[in-house]
């Protein structure tokens, strides 16, 4: 029986890339500088999900960094956890559009709608994600942890530059969320910082290559972090909800491939 | 489900039926709000959603219960999934290739899926359909794989990409409304693509779904039933996110749509020729869906 699954069409696939984080750290801006560095090397589309307007659309597309015809708004109906992860369908429909109608394309980037740091993109809707959290939101936040600041194939801490003005140490921060990823990439980011915006579509261009030779396989950052249970003496265990450690152990392996120029942690300082 | 020996036949249809009706169904269910969101907006106060759910019952829904009633009957002409892998189909088959009662089933989809458009005014309306159609689709795809009803599925949307259209009008499936896409429609469908490099067309919601019953065993009384309570379910669930209801209440309301719905049950179940699918129309729902589909602060898509 031929696979008839449209997904799986070689010729069209793009790499799907996700980009998620809490409300306001810059996952409309990331997405425009990937588009504005990339764009001329790389065939791009992007999805943004929304959960009340169409605002990220329109700011993607008013920011002219990409032919606005590649931008698309899924709504979500007030289900931005629903739509990237449980019923992917409205945006796993989107990302197929975009391919065929701009075939061949290499990377459809689909934008979280802002929500918490529990949100993750299913591996049946992206290939792999970017999580982005930001100086201005708090330098404990990497601490907390979260599926998507521990297992997302990328994290970024963005607006480095503000890092003097809220009075959080960037160096401090990347070493927290560096140790909350048991190593995993991490890149400080700031839209005024060369060298991290080069780390940055390097990690891009590496991932790419490796989905292209088939080195790269989607991983689930899952529902839950593994976490810690204190217990009355302070002690305490770390665990995960998830049925035995396997999908741990992938994470390890997973980070172990990207090892190399895009994928060592990249502690870009902030301007002060 | 081609696979599965032994089934018993009326407990898959129970079990399809309540797989169908269930809101965790990955088929993009919960950007709708059928069409509660912009009837709010325009001003109605959500101690009428009784009274909105028993007027789409009486006129949009029944048209698409009737819709999916009769393509869940053309649909059966399609055959069942022959036993095993390739024996020949029942009923020989015609020159293409395509067995008689696949291209007779595809036909009788065609007629019935212009039937609809033909009774849906509203291009919003038409256009979030094929989007839910896309939705229903994916998941048949996967549920029944080469099922004979499905390929009819795929053979009629070559059919309505190739009707003469009277008014000039952009294809029906074609989803030109949307200024969003530079090329309308959608790329999901393999068997059904358009001979000039345009996307086939995509069928409506109501005739998946006809499809998915003929597929699933489910009667006609049952996709009757299942349109019915999937659409005040969807306005119920809508209005606990839209305004500030009582879960129990709303669930309430269902409840006591069922007169109703065992009208528009009563009045779909027996239909079987696309020509008697009622037009009922409902010039607000219609009205709100168009707005609506312009509104950029919204919650739900349609």
């Amino acid at each position: 029986m031929p696979d008839i699954l449209p997904e799986t069409t070689p010729d069209t696939r793009s790499l799907r890339l996700g980009v998620a984080g809490p409300v306001g750290t810059g996952k409309s801006s990331l997405i425009a500088l990937l588009c504005r560095e990339l764009s001329g090397v790389l065939q791009l589309g992007v999805i943004t999900n929304d959960i009340y307007t169409d605002e990220d659309a329109r700011f993607l597309r008013s920011a002219g960094v990409l032919d606005p015809e590649r931008i698309r708004a899924v709504e979500t109906g007030a289900c931005p956890h629903t739509a990237i992860r449980d019923d992917v369908t409205a945006n796993l429909l989107a990302v197929e559009d975009l391919e065929e109608d701009f075939a061949p394309l290499d990377v459809v980037l689909v934008e979280s709608g802002g929500d918490n740091l529990t949100a993750t993109f299913s591996p049946a809707l992206v290939d792999a994600q970017i999580f982005v959290l930001d100086v201005a939101g708090g330098g404990d936040v990497a601490r907390k942890g979260g599926p998507g600041i521990a297992r997302a194939d990328l994290l970024v801490v963005n607006k480095t530059d503000l890092a003097p003005y809220v009075g959080v140490d960037v160096p401090r921060m990347v070493l927290d969320a560096t140790a909350a990823r048991d190593g995993a990439p991490v890149l400080a980011l700031s839209r005024l910082d060369r060298e991290s915006i080069d780390a940055l579509t390097t990690w891009v261009q590496t991932l790419l290559a490796a989905h292209r030779a088939g080195a790269h396989v989607p991983q689930d950052p899952g529902p839950m972090a593994p976490h810690f249970h204190a217990d009355e003496d302070g002690n305490g265990f770390l665990h995960t909800h998830e049925e035995g450690d396997a999908s741990h152990a992938h994470d390890h392996s997973h980070a172990d491939e990207h090892d190399g120029a895009a994928a060592e942690p990249v502690a870009a300082a902030g301007r002060d | 489900m081609s696979a599965m020996p032994e089934v018993d036949g009326e407990g898959r249809a129970e079990l399809m039926l309540a797989l169908l009706a269930d809101a965790r169904l990955p088929t993009g269910g919960h950007t709708q709000s059928a069409g509660l969101e912009p009837a709010l907006r325009a001003g109605m106060p959500a101690a009428q959603v009784p009274d909105y759910v028993r007027a789409r019952l009486a006129t949009v829904t029944r048209v698409e219960a009737a819709t999916a009633v009769v393509a869940r009957h053309v649909a059966l002409a399609a055959g069942p999934v022959p036993d095993g892998a390739g024996s020949p189909p029942a009923g020989g088959a015609s020159s293409a290739g395509v067995p008689d009662g696949v291209a007779s089933a595809a036909r009788g989809l065609a007629d019935t899926w212009l039937a609809w458009t033909a009774r849906t005014p509203s291009s919003a309306l038409r256009e979030t359909s094929r989007r839910l159609g896309r939705g229903y689709l994916r998941l048949l795809r996967r549920l029944s794989e080469g099922h004979p009803a499905v390929v009819a599925l795929d053979e009629a949307a070559v059919l309505v990409a190739d009707a003469p259209r009277a008014d000039g009008v952009p294809d029906p499936g074609a989803g030109a409304t949307s200024a969003a896409r530079a090329v309308p429609g959608a790329g999901t469908d393999p068997g059904g693509r358009a001979a000039t490099g345009r996307r086939a067309p995509q069928p409506p919601r109501p005739v998946v779904l006809g499809v998915t019953a003929a597929c699933a065993g489910l009667s006609a009384r049952q996709v009757a039933r299942l349109v019915g309570y999937e659409d005040v379910q969807t306005v119920a669930a809508a209005t606990l996110k839209l305004e500030p209801v009582d879960p129990v209440v709303a669930t309430g309301w269902v409840v006591a749509a069922q007169p109703a719905i065992d009208a528009l049950a009563r009045a779909v179940a027996d239909l079987t020729d696309p020509r008697a699918i009622p037009a009922h129309g409902a010039p607000l729902v219609e009205q709100w869906a168009e707005l609506h589909s312009r509104t950029t602060e919204r919650l739900f898509s349609a």
